[in-house]
């Protein structure tokens, strides 16, 4: 799918071989540890011509794909394929597991929140009128029939990059041994580590209160690392930090979230579910997290 | 919610991603927090017998991990010496007396002890910094600076290194460069090599500030040759260039027959030496060659690390060292490791006991210790600890022995029957502790 | 006497490396080397102590180095 902004930049770096490109409105990167160009070139083609089809199939922003379809169906359902339906139940596991908190209709809540910094606040009774049009509660999911009421809208954006870097990092290892990290805007998965490491290096950007950013060093070997957190995203007001992780429940942004969760885990998916999974416990966060047993970088 | 509620979601969301993602199975995820700083800190303590040299200190390496593999590191040591060291003055079955290096007042030695220098304390620090990155894919690059100074000693210094790897990573060559420029400001200054030691307050013989240039060369390569074992070779180059003396070690001038140092005739109303001594003198130049080998063996846990290295220089100085290491693992968490050192030299072609008295000077004459015949032992024991935390914490106590001996041609006279040459003994203690943030 | 000497190290030396590089052959694949990449079996698994070794015996014999160089001199030798 060709389209303006859609190419892909291969250079060197230390030895190894960088791809950059822009996907998913983040900007995407493939390191891979290899001798020939030619390989890396072939690489680069798989994990962007990947990337791009899911951004096409799934973005909300598009006209002309399934999630449009889906969105504009005025309550009358939709039929979907394989991969979406694999998502729409995957979606459907993580309500479940999150109490219903993580809700791919909460997409709604967007047009009275708009986390930019200000000071602009929802009133109660905003809140109250979108949440009528929230809820997976309210839809209908019968694989492969997706029904959701008029004005309801799904949106797949906190699925789909992770999603995205595990596809395309399964494609990269089924076409080279090579050791590759694949890397969508801070989402990333590993295969292998370079030759001569311990494993790629990943700084991740810790938030510390007295002295400013600092970054915390990670040497990852094989899997993956996602983080959540609102570092850019939130609303100031009369000094309460409003993070922009909203719980569907409430309509409210979630209280006393952490402002930064990392997980690293078997897949960038699962590290990317269980970040927000545990960003949407709130204060509860790290508790969550001892849990589960994976390793975890919180920061308030 | 409730805690069983949070056990279970691992599980499911396993099952549920892998369904997702159409994998049956995934490598299990591999990551280590590296920490932004690392420290590894010690405090020492050195102390020979018999009111020789002692010495207190404490030093630290900090490195700081950036990201792309550089590492910029910085180590700080502060030591403080106390004690006294031989002077180079042979013994003598009568009291000796001798003018202070900054020949303010004289100082007199007891019979039958082997002259030592009054007692000094001197605080020295040493700073260096290091920086190290990746040159593409293969090679790597260092590049530091040190300096450390003393109340009569500066030294500055930039070293270079360059390595890459071959075969697979199995062999690494490496080449690396040090410069030093040292300067050095002796009390009361530096005595003109070969002349005598004057009376109290005539530092006539005395020259202002020296210095010396030194230039390091090293070869070396490293081999895997096996899952258990590694070794390494290296050959160094070493050239000096300057004053070379210890502007405080003396020569003593003895009468041939008896092997006694020759009394001095005073001048009268002025305090100064007892006998007729001289100030050392070596080459203003030194070549060295070294070869060190080592090797590393791991087995079944437990690891051995053995070395040797031969130097040889125009000196006329060859040395053989022998270092034994052997870390025991035990607890999980603890080892021992107990040490062995064994070091030999043959002395310098210049050194000598003492200088015949109706003889003409040398060219060169040195009766410093540390450049006569010796073998030296080492015996020590390490106990190291590492803690849940992942810091690590050892304490290691040695002890060093040097024992000398008087080559027949070196004597004079009847020096055969006395305790020449001064042997060192001296224990080793030192605490370490290593954490990182 | 000296050179004889000397190019004793050099032929020693040399004859070490040229067994060194035929042992190209010699080795093990990245993913054997676990045991090697443990912090006791790196050539210098402790540089603190290796520098405070060095210095004490720099200050007390005539040999110095070997391994590498250190940080820098003093006015002990």
């Amino acid at each position: 799918m060709s389209r303006p902004g859609r190419a892909t930049k291969v250079s060197r770096k230390n030895g190894l071989f960088k791809v950059t490109f822009v996907a998913m409105g983040s900007p995407c990167e493939l390191l891979v540890d290899c001798e020939r160009e030619a390989d890396a070139n072939a690489l680069a083609d798989i994990v962007s011509t990947e990337a791009w089809r899911i951004e096409d199939k799934f973005s909300r922003y598009l006209p002309d794909n399934i999630v449009h379809r889906i969105n504009n169906s005025e309550g009358k359902s939709t039929s979907v394929d394989d991969e979406t339906a694999n998502l729409l139940d995957f979606a459907a596991e993580l309500y479940e597991m999150s109490e219903r908190r993580f809700d791919i209709t909460s997409g709604a809540l967007r047009e009275v929140w708009n986390f930019d910094g200000s000071d602009k606040i929802p009133t109660g009774q905003d809140v109250r009128r979108i949440l009528k049009r929230v809820g997976w509660e309210k839809a209908s999911w019968q694989r492969p029939e997706l029904a959701i009421a008029a004005g309801m809208q799904i949106d797949l954006g906190g699925i789909a990059k992770e999603y995205a870097v595990d596809k395309a990092a399964g494609l990269a290892a089924a076409e080279t041994n090579a050791a590759c990290l694949v890397n969508f805007g801070g989402d990333l998965v590993a295969n292998g580590a370079p030759s001569g490491t311990d494993g790629w290096q990943v700084g991740i950007d810790a938030i510390n209160r007295s002295q400013g950013t600092a970054q915390k060093l990670i040497r990852l070997k094989n899997g993956g690392l996602a983080t959540s957190g609102d570092a850019r995203r939130f609303l100031l007001k009369d000094g309460i930090r409003y993070s922009h992780i909203l719980d569907p429940t409430t309509g409210w942004p979630v209280a006393d979230a952490p402002r930064s969760i990392t997980i690293a885990a078997d897949t960038c998916t699962q590290a990317g579910m269980l970040a927000t999974l545990a960003m949407l416990k709130g204060k509860d966060a790290e508790s969550f997290l001892e849990d589960q047993d994976c390793q975890s970088w919180c920061l308030r | 919610m409730s805690r069983k509620n949070s056990k279970s979601v691992t599980a499911t969301l396993t099952t549920a991603t892998c369904a997702l993602l159409g994998t049956t199975a995934t490598t299990p995820v591999n990551a280590q927090e590296e920490d932004t700083w690392e420290f590894d800190t010690a405090l020492l303590y050195y102390a020979e017998d018999n009111d020789r040299v002692q010495d207190i200190s404490f030093k630290m390496l900090a490195y700081r991990n950036f990201v792309d593999d550089r590492v910029l590191s910085m180590s700080l040591g502060v030591d403080s010496l106390t004690g006294a060291t031989p002077i180079g003055a042979i013994t003598f079955d009568g009291p000796q007396t001798f003018t202070s290096p900054s020949g303010g007042q004289v100082r007199t030695v007891p019979a039958n002890e082997i002259p030592l220098d009054g007692s000094f304390l001197d605080t020295r620090v040493a700073l260096a910094a290091n920086w190290q990155q990746p040159l593409g894919r293969l090679s790597a690059f260092n590049a530091g600076v040190s300096a450390s100074k003393e109340y009569d000693y500066l030294h500055l210094g930039a070293n270079f290194k360059l390595s890459r790897d071959f075969n697979n990573r199995n062999t690494t060559a490496s080449l690396g460069l040090a410069f030093s420029s040292d300067e050095l400001d002796p009390v009361g200054g530096a005595p003109m090599p070969l002349t005598p030691m004057l009376d109290v307050d005539d530092l006539s013989n005395r020259m202002g500030d020296q210095s010396k240039d030194i230039i390091d060369i090293v070869l070396g390569v490293s081999q895997i040759i096996n899952r258990n074992l590694v070794v390494q070779l290296n050959y160094s180059y070493s050239s000096s260039d300057g004053y070379l003396n210890d502007p405080y070690k003396i020569v003593s001038l003895v009468d041939p027959v008896t092997g006694d140092p020759v009394p001095r005739i005073p001048t009268p109303g002025v305090e100064g030496p007892s006998h007729e001594y001289i100030f050392e003198g070596r080459p203003g130049e030194r070549t060295k060659h070294s070869v060190y080998g080592q090797a590393k063996y791991y087995m079944n846990g437990k690891v051995l690390d053995a070395s040797y290295r031969f130097m040889t220089d125009d000196w006329g100085i060859d040395s053989h060292t022998v270092d034994l290491r052997y870390r025991w693992p035990f607890g999980g968490q603890s080892y021992l490791e107990p040490h062995f050192r064994y070091y030999t030299q043959a002395h310098a072609d210049f050194y000598r006991t003492s200088l015949d008295s109706s003889q003409a000077l040398p060219l060169h004459a040195s009766a410093d210790y540390r450049l006569g015949e010796f073998d030296a032992f080492t015996v020590g024991l390490k106990y190291g600890r590492k803690l849940d935390s992942g810091n690590e914490w050892s304490a290691r106590v040695e002890l060093y022995s040097a024992d000398g001996s008087m080559p027949a041609d070196l004597l004079i006279g009847n020096q055969g029957g006395r305790e020449i040459y001064p042997d060192t003994d001296a224990i080793i203690a030192q605490f370490s502790y290593s954490f990182g943030w | 006497m000296k050179i004889s000497k000397i190019s004793r190290v050099f032929a020693l030396a040399a004859a070490l490396v040229l067994v060194a590089s035929g042992c190209s052959s010699m080795g093990v694949e990245p993913w054997e080397r676990d045991i090697l990449a443990k912090d006791e079996m790196q050539l210098l698994s402790d540089p603190l102590e290796a520098s405070i070794d060095d210095h004490i015996y720099f200050s007390k014999e005539a040999s110095s180095g070997g391994r590498g160089f250190g940080g820098g001199g003093c006015g002990c030798n």
